[in-house]
């Protein structure tokens, strides 16, 4: 199973890519969101899958998922929501601002 | 030693507060004590007697940095030069600057470079010599550009500065790779390691590294042109740095090194042939110039290569004939260039065509010219110094060491040829130099200003020099044993006991002046038929647009380069990021075995959780083929309520709790920011584009799945969670780990997991309510 | 007293907190901030005499034993570099009153300018990996704050180029710390190196290794990884661009310093000559991009990236003067640049615009910021005997040592480069005839020129005082080279 999760995961990290690669900005937000949708199922992967309950103590049981990926992607989606909520209005100005969601009219004269 | 070095500088501190009163007291006058003095200092040096000593002060003792001062007799040669041409060209300047100049500017500069230039020859440490010969290179670059609101003045500087700094810089990495070899950073030391360097095998790199620094300083070809363009400094400095001191700090550095290299035939071959060919260029360029200037700086570089080329040869009759003339040139040269300005102050140029005549209307500069001119020349009078080098050089070019290597044995052939082919253009530009400025008709009605001879105080400098060029014309071995022996001896590393005089008999020397003489004489007289050649050597070939070019290109094609990357697209740039990191890292994991899969230990497969895996694909493909943002944004959220839902199969209750919370604020925040933004556009980029971008995504993809498979399947250690599980209720007092960790174990994480937030909260609610642009662009 | 360690990262964090409670009051705040800045330098200052005395302090956050618990490691390389930080934050406490608008100020720029250093002390003091990207993002937010803040249409549209990077790298990262996990089961550095050297960095660790250093060197703005830097930048205020040129792509190449000094040392001759011909193009096409552009301020921003060329050549060589020559390099570097993104500010506001071409005979009316400028532009091209020269001059040694002629032939040229991109508007900008459109303004002159002195004083000393500082570079660079030092005084069994 972690190897088709492993495929899984690879492959919300291309479809994350490849609208990262795209012009407009709604589409590349998505994109971010993919990525990291993709890399915490990655860590989730890294430690091993559906071994023992839940990582919650309970008398008399003795094997438990590994709690430290967990605890690691919590810490990281909260992050995540914070650095898309700003990137999410961050996009929303400058599109207002500049008139336009197309990066490709976001490039500017880079070396002036 | 130290005090001596360094006072031009404290002074130089001073001297802001003292050209406030340039009205009642021109500032020059302060400065003229400070070289006097440390002349006067190093006067009582010279003896026959005088043995070489050094003193040291302490730096930066543990990377071996320190103020070594070695004095010998090369140094002292220099030091006096330094000084006294620097105390007649203060002297000089207090005549040729006016008090509206701004003089405090010009002599912070005029010390700066004389600590510079002392420390250059006076350090045995490689890398304070290094720092001082930057020094220099700056304070060159100060003065050349000290009428910076001139066009010529900024391009002369800043050339100047740009090889003259390459120079130094090829230096220092020939000095790193000395310390390296030898262990230590003196030079003194070096020099007794002298074996050890010559079979290392970066023997021809370090050769070459500090020839560069020494060609590039000594305005050798082809690195002589910015020479011409420093002509834009005023007069005073061309006197000094451009013709006496700073361009000898190259001659300085060559004969500093001989003693280890003079035994390696590639020495001679390069610093010989360079200084041939400069010799004869500088030569020949120099009668083609119509600046006064302007001849003397093609003058210099001709003499210096002159100089460099004795250095080459490597016997000692070549290392006195050396010393001799750099003291020769700095009398002579010193004292043109003087005249030349008191030329250019006094009629308002130094147009060569457009002067002439000017014999009747200042007598006493013609004379000095006179003198100068002629001794440059080496016209064969006792009482010019300038043939008694010239002569030795002749000499010494007839005698040269065995040669072993082919080049080697043509260049002993050629050299004395070229030595007389260039010699002749030296007479031809004196004689162009005196009779073109001092005799014929006048034209003065076109000079700008109405000439008349200069004040008594600007002709006490040139007067001087020439005075010393008689002198050693009359008494050629006055400073012979007591200061010249000792700097050959410093260069050859042996004695050397040269007796200088006037008539040799009828040898091949002489034969050598006769024939410059003579055929100058004619092709003097018959310039005007034969300057055509010009047109065909160089012809349009110059170097200066070669440098002009790559200083241009420099900037063009950096331009181009930088823009053919840099623009602005993000596509773009995250493109490449991705593609290198694609080809490095599969690079390295296939070299380096890095792929493993390891199919057993695995959890197993079930329907369910495959058919979520297939709901979440599907549905992030969907958002690459949605038209509508709502419906975009809708299935992203399927793919984030998907993985949710593996967080519960893979028992992590808390993260799919969380991971439904967050989903679902962020969809919501999603729908706020794009709803009112355009709707998603059918993608229009060409097929190509669309190939690129989906191989780069699925390279990387492909890459992170891999990657993840092989790490999976090396599970070398047991994980520390194993401690949080043990310890979790009874050290952290909780049931649920995962809290247990994130609160205590790793409560730093979830701080400052909390600290991001709220900057987050902050910056969001910044960029909504302070729309005010002020100043930003 | 090992709780010294946190506080370089609990000043600054409280103190943001607090001025983002009295924003309003920005007289108040202002003072505050610098007192704070000042505090914080001291504080650092006195830990680092701690640590020269009595050695790294190793802090087991919450008491909990390393490795299970989050350490914060005050070597004397980290609290060096929280020195110099601190240092190029008080310069820019000064700067940014008279740089900032007011309500650029009163939204918040205090804090996240507290936070950034809250950020960027952590980076360096951690020694736990994970914890590692969670200062990076709380320096990230900082700086993702600081650059759109107050900002118009170019503003805004170079910020999502620079956060979308950053977001790309920081995802990066999280994923190969995952698969680190995964293999040597720890997050915590010390004993992530003792365990890559229990299996001799085999299998897929040195992949993981090269995906690490593209997470850090994209940071770091290294080639090929560099091409959002320069435009972002030059965007913000000077006060930010500063900031973030002093000290972001440092943390970058700290990381990799660390990581490739304490983890991944088994595999030299692939990993660390890999960075040397990673050093040699960062080196060129960042000096070519340094001449490329006419805009004063996109120069400075250019020229970042050849500095970190000459760290990650450091790296690769590695040996005891090529690390030394990296460190010094770092150290100097953090402090001209924060002193050149001052100045060019400086120079475009009195002058009015930032493009080259518009600007002439500045020294006239400003002549201290001149020489000022003029004096700059040797430091960082490495002429002794300022700061940049020691660093240059140990990097040579060190790859000469090492038999790399061409990286250094490379690191020469360069150094010439870089000279000419800044000379460039010396002789431009600030000679020539007066330009007597421009008014003078010595008020607002004097008040930029003030922090710039005070960053220039250290360049100055760096290089002269050498001996001061070398030696504890020295021990440094040799500690580096002796990784079981951290590892057992974080492990200490």
């Amino acid at each position: 199973m972690e190897i088709i999760m492993s495929i899984l995961a690879g492959i919300l990290f291309t479809i994350g890519i490849y609208n990262l690669l795209q012009k407009q900005l709604l589409r590349i937000v998505i994109g971010t969101a993919l990525i990291s949708h993709g890399a915490h199922l990655f860590i989730l992967t890294m430690g091993k899958l559906k071994r023992g309950a839940p990582p919650i103590l309970e008398y008399g049981i003795s094997e438990y998922s590994d709690p430290l990926p967990q605890a690691l992607i919590l810490t990281s989606i909260v992050i995540s929501f914070g650095v898309t909520s700003l990137l999410l209005v961050l996009a929303y100005r400058a599109s207002k601002e500049n008139n336009t969601d197309n990066m490709d009219q976001l490039r500017g004269n880079e070396n002036e | 030693m130290l005090f001596a070095v360094f006072i031009p500088l404290l002074i130089a501190c001073f001297i802001p507060y003292l050209s406030k009163f340039k009205d009642k007291i021109h500032t020059g006058i302060f400065v003229l004590f400070v070289p006097l003095a440390i002349f006067i200092y190093f006067l009582q040096f010279i003896g026959n007697n005088f043995a070489p000593f050094s003193h040291n002060y302490s730096w930066i003792p543990s990377l071996n940095i320190s103020l070594d001062f070695y004095l010998d007799g090369l140094s002292l040669l220099f030091v006096l030069l330094i000084s006294g041409i620097g105390t007649l060209v203060t002297l000089y300047s207090i005549f040729y600057l006016h008090k509206s100049e701004r003089l405090g500017h010009f002599y912070v500069y005029l010390l700066m470079f004389m600590t510079a230039m002392l420390g250059v020859v006076l350090s045995d440490n490689v890398f304070v010599l290094y720092s001082f010969w930057e020094l220099t290179s700056i304070s060159s670059f100060l003065l050349i550009g000290y009428w910076h609101y001139r066009e010529r003045s900024r391009y002369g500087a800043l050339k100047s500065m740009l090889i003259t700094v390459f120079g130094g810089l090829s230096m220092l990495g020939g000095f790193v790779l000395l310390t390296i070899i030898t262990g230590s950073t003196s030079i003194q030391v070096m020099i007794s390691q002298t074996d050890v360097i010559l079979h290392s095998p970066y023997l021809p790199l370090i050769m070459a590294l500090i020839l560069l620094g020494a060609f590039t300083k000594s305005a050798q070809f082809p690195f002589h042109i910015w020479l011409p363009d420093a002509m834009e400094a005023p007069t005073p400095v061309s006197a000094y740095l451009h013709s006496a001191t700073m361009v000898k700090a190259g001659i300085y550095l060559v004969a500093r090194f001989s003693p280890i290299f003079t035994t390696y035939e590639w020495f001679f071959i390069i610093v010989s042939g360079i200084g041939i060919v400069t010799l004869v260029w500088g030569s020949y360029m120099a009668v083609r110039q119509t600046d006064l200037k302007g001849i003397l700086a093609f003058s210099t570089i001709s003499q210096l290569g002159m100089i460099m080329t004795m250095l080459g040869f490597g016997t000692k009759a070549a290392a006195f004939a050396a010393v001799f003339h750099i003291l020769n040139h700095a009398t002579f040269k010193g004292s043109l260039f003087m005249v030349a300005g008191i030329i250019d102050h006094e009629t308002g140029s130094r147009d060569i065509r457009k002067l002439g005549g000017l014999m009747t209307f200042m007598p006493i500069s013609a004379t000095l010219a006179l003198f100068g001119t002629f001794s440059m020349a080496g016209v064969p009078l006792p009482f010019l110094n300038g043939f008694y080098s010239k002569e030795m050089f002749f000499e010494t070019s007839l005698h040269l060491n065995d040669a072993t290597l082919l080049i080697a044995e043509i260049m002993r052939t050629g050299i004395p040829y070229l030595a007389v082919f260039g010699s002749i253009f030296t007479f031809v530009y004196s004689m162009y130099l005196f009779f073109g400025t001092f005799t014929g008709k006048n034209h003065i009605d076109e000079l700008p200003k109405k000439p008349h001879e200069a004040p008594l105080g600007m002709l006490i400098s040139p007067a001087l020099l020439i005075i010393g060029v008689i002198i050693i014309g009359l008494i050629p071995n006055i400073v012979n044993e007591s200061l010249l022996a000792h700097a050959a001896q410093a260069i050859s590393g042996e004695e050397v006991h040269q007796h200088i005089a006037f008539w040799h008999g009828f040898k091949a020397p002489l034969f050598m002046s006769l024939i410059v003489v003579i055929v100058g004489s004619i092709l003097y007289v018959l310039r005007n038929k034969w300057k055509n050649t010009y047109l065909l050597i160089p012809g349009k070939l110059s170097l200066n647009k070669a440098y002009n070019a790559i200083l241009d290109g420099s900037e063009k094609y950096s331009r181009k380069i930088t823009n053919s990357y840099m623009n602005g697209s993000i596509r773009r740039y995250i493109a490449l990021i991705i593609v290198a990191i694609l080809i490095v890292t599969f690079t390295t994991m296939f070299t380096t075995n890095g792929f493993t899969i390891k199919m057993d230990d695995l959890a197993e497969v079930t329907a369910a959780e495959i058919l979520i895996a297939i709901v979440m694909v599907v549905a992030a493909l969907g958002t690459v083929f949605a038209r509508n943002n709502v419906a975009a944004i809708l299935i992203l959220g399927v793919v984030g309520y998907g993985l949710a839902v593996l967080f519960v199969f893979y028992r992590a209750p808390d993260l799919a709790l969380t991971q439904l919370v967050v989903e679902t604020i962020t969809v919501a925040l999603f729908l706020l920011c794009f709803y009112h933004l355009p709707n998603l556009r059918p993608r229009t980029e060409s097929v190509k584009t669309k190939l690129v971008n989906a191989t780069i995504a699925i390279g990387f993809g492909a890459l992170m799945t891999m990657v993840a498979i092989s790490a999976h399947s090396s599970k070398w250690f047991t994980t520390i969670s194993d401690y949080f599980v043990e310890n979790s209720h009874d050290l952290g007092g909780g049931d649920n780990i995962v809290n247990v960790i994130l609160v205590d174990f790793r409560g730093i994480d979830t701080l400052f997991e909390i600290v991001v937030l709220g900057i987050a909260a902050l910056a969001i609610y910044g960029m909504t309510k302070l729309r005010d642009d002020k100043g930003v662009e | 007293m090992s709780n010294l360690a946190v506080l370089p990262i609990v000043i600054p964090l409280i103190s943001g907190i607090l001025l983002a409670l009295i924003h309003k009051k920005i007289h108040l705040v202002r003072i505050l901030a610098k007192i704070f800045t000042g505090l914080n330098l001291i504080v650092s200052l006195y830990i680092m005499y701690d640590v020269q005395q009595n050695g790294s302090i190793v802090l087991e956050s919450g008491g909990w034993n390393s490795p299970f618990g989050i350490v914060l490691v005050a070597d004397l390389l980290a609290i060096v570099l929280v020195v110099t930080t601190n240092i190029v934050a008080l310069a820019c406490v000064f700067y940014a009153p008279k740089s900032l608008s007011k309500q650029q100020e009163e939204f918040y720029f205090y804090t996240f300018f507290f936070m950034l250093i809250t950020g960027v002390s952590g980076a360096f003091l951690t020694g736990d990996l994970f914890n590692l990207f969670v200062f990076f993002e709380v320096l990230l937010m900082a700086s993702y704050a600081l650059i759109v803040l107050g900002g118009g249409k170019v503003q805004l549209r170079e910020s999502i180029k620079y956060v979308l990077i950053n977001l790309f790298s920081s995802m990066l990262f999280v994923t190969t710390i995952a698969f680190l996990y995964s293999v040597v089961g720890t997050v915590n550095m010390a004993q992530i190196a003792e365990r890559v050297q229990e299996v001799d960095q085999k299998g897929i660790l040195t992949t993981i290794a090269i995906m690490l250093f593209f997470v850090f060197g994209t940071k770091a703005a290294l080639f090929p990884l560099y091409y959002w830097l320069p435009k972002p930048y030059i965007v913000p205020n000077p006060v930010v661009s500063a900031l973030f040129g002093a000290l972001l792509t440092k943390v970058g190449i700290y990381s990799i310093l660390r990581v490739f000094t304490l983890i991944f040392v088994h595999d030299p001759a692939f990993t660390h000559n890999f960075f040397i011909w990673i050093a040699g193009f960062t080196l060129i096409f960042g000096a070519v991009g340094a001449l490329s552009t006419n805009n004063i301020k996109l120069v400075v921003a250019y020229n970042i990236i050849p500095a970190v060329g000459f760290m990650i050549m450091g790296i690769g060589i590695y040996n005891e003067a090529a690390l030394s020559g990296a460190i010094y390099y770092l150290i100097h570097d953090m402090i001209i640049k924060a002193a050149l993104f001052l100045l060019v500010g400086a120079i475009a506001y009195l002058a009015g615009t930032s493009d080259l071409r518009k600007i002439r005979g500045l020294i006239h009316q400003y002549p201290l910021l001149g020489w000022l400028f003029f004096l700059s532009a040797f430091v960082l091209a490495g002429i002794p005997p300022f700061s940049g020269f020691i660093g240059k001059l140990l990097l040579l040694q060190g790859g000469l040592e090492s038999g790399e002629v061409v990286i250094v032939i490379i690191a020469l040229l360069s150094s010439l480069l870089i000279l000419l991109s800044l000379m460039r508007i010396f002789v431009r900008g600030f000679w020539g005839e007066k330009d007597d459109s421009i008014q003078v303004n010595k008020k607002a002159a004097q008040s930029f020129t003030i922090p710039v002195v005070f960053l220039l004083f250290f360049s100055v000393l760096l290089g002269v005082g050498a001996e001061l500082f070398y030696p504890m570079i020295e021990s440094i660079s040799s500690y580096l080279l002796n990784p079981e030092i951290y590892i057992e005084s974080v492990l200490k069994e």
